[in-house]
C-alpha cells in the first residue's frame, strides 16, 4: 500500500467517525432540548452547558495533544509528530470558536454580562489567539524544518496553559463556575443532567478523533503532492 | 414552575455550535476530496 493509499484510507476512517459523531451530536441536541429538565434558577439558558462544556473539553484536549506532540517533536525530531500536532491545533481552534461564542451566550442571561476579563475567560481567549497565531505562523513559513521547530515551541506553551486554565477557577476570583466533573468530589449534577453532559462529552471526544484523522490525512496528502511537485521540478 | 425567559440565548448558542461544527466538517470533507483528486 502506498503512502497516498494509507492517507486516503485514514481519511475514510476519519470521515466515518466524523459522520457518526455528527449524527450523535444531533441526538445530543434532541436529548438536551427535549428530555433533560430545565434548571430552576438559570432557566433554558442553562442548557447551553451541554454544548459549551463538552466543546470546551474537546478544544482543550486538542491543544493539550498539540502541546505534548510538540514537546515530543522537539526531542525526537519526527515530522509525523509535527503533522499530527498541527492537525490537532486546527481542530482545537474550530472547537474553541464554538466555546468562545456559546460561553458569552450563556453568560449574558446568567451573569448579566457577555464577557468578564477574569482569569478563566482571559486565559481561554489567550490560548485561542495563541493557536490562531500558530496557524498564521505555519502558513507563513515554507521550510518544513523551521516551520515544525517554531510551531512546536508555540505548541509547548499549551502544555503550561491548559492545566493553568483548569485551575483558574480555584486560584482566582471569577464569574465562571467551578467544574462539575473534573474535580476530586463526586459530580455536582442531578443524574439525568449528568447523563446528557457525559454523552455530549463522549460525542465531542469522538468528533475530535474524527476531525483529527481527517485533518492529519489531509496534511499527508498535501505533503505527498508537494513532494511530487519538487520531484517534478528537479 | 416559573423559569427565567432566556430561551432565545439557548437557541442562538445551539445554532452557532451546529453551524460552526457543520461548516468545519464540510470544509474537511471538501479539502480532502480536492487533495485526493490531484
Amino acid at each position: 500500500m502506498t503512502r497516498r493509499d494509507s492517507a486516503l484510507r485514514l481519511a475514510r476512517v476519519g470521515g466515518v467517525i466524523t459522520s457518526v459523531a455528527l449524527v450523535a451530536f444531533a441526538g445530543i441536541y434532541v436529548r438536551a432540548l427535549m428530555f433533560t429538565p430545565i434548571e430552576r434558577f438559570q432557566g433554558p439558558a442553562q442548557k447551553i452547558f451541554y454544548v459549551h462544556a463538552p466543546v470546551a473539553w474537546a478544544a482543550l484536549l486538542a491543544f493539550l495533544v498539540t502541546g505534548i506532540l510538540s514537546l515530543l517533536y522537539l526531542i525526537m525530531r519526527d515530522r509525523k509528530l509535527d503533522t499530527i500536532a498541527a492537525a490537532s491545533a486546527e481542530v482545537g481552534v474550530a472547537f474553541a470558536v464554538v466555546m468562545l461564542t456559546t460561553g458569552p451566550l450563556w453568560g449574558k442571561p446568567v451573569w448579566g454580562t457577555w464577557w468578564s476579563w477574569d482569569a478563566r475567560l482571559t486565559s481561554t481567549l489567550f490560548i485561542f489567539l495563541l493557536f490562531v497565531g500558530y496557524q498564521v505562523l505555519r502558513g507563513a513559513l515554507h521550510d518544513p524544518e523551521i516551520r515544525a521547530r517554531f510551531s512546536a515551541v508555540m505548541g509547548v506553551m499549551a502544555l503550561v496553559l491548559v492545566p493553568f486554565i483548569h485551575v483558574t477557577v480555584y486560584w482566582f476570583r471569577t464569574l465562571h463556575p467551578e467544574p462539575v466533573l473534573m474535580k476530586p468530589e463526586r459530580p455536582s449534577l442531578p443524574g439525568v443532567m449528568l447523563v446528557t453532559l457525559l454523552s455530549s462529552v463522549a460525542v465531542c471526544t469522538l468528533m475530535y478523533v474524527g476531525f483529527l484523522l481527517m485533518r492529519y490525512s489531509l496534511a499527508v496528502l498535501r505533503d505527498i503532492r508537494e513532494e511530487e511537485i519538487v520531484d517534478g521540478v528537479s | 414552575m416559573e423559569y427565567p425567559d432566556n430561551g432565545a440565548y439557548m437557541v442562538a448558542a445551539y445554532i452557532v455550535a451546529a453551524v460552526v461544527i457543520a461548516v468545519y466538517a464540510v470544509s474537511l470533507f471538501y479539502r480532502i476530496r480536492k487533495a485526493a483528486k490531484r
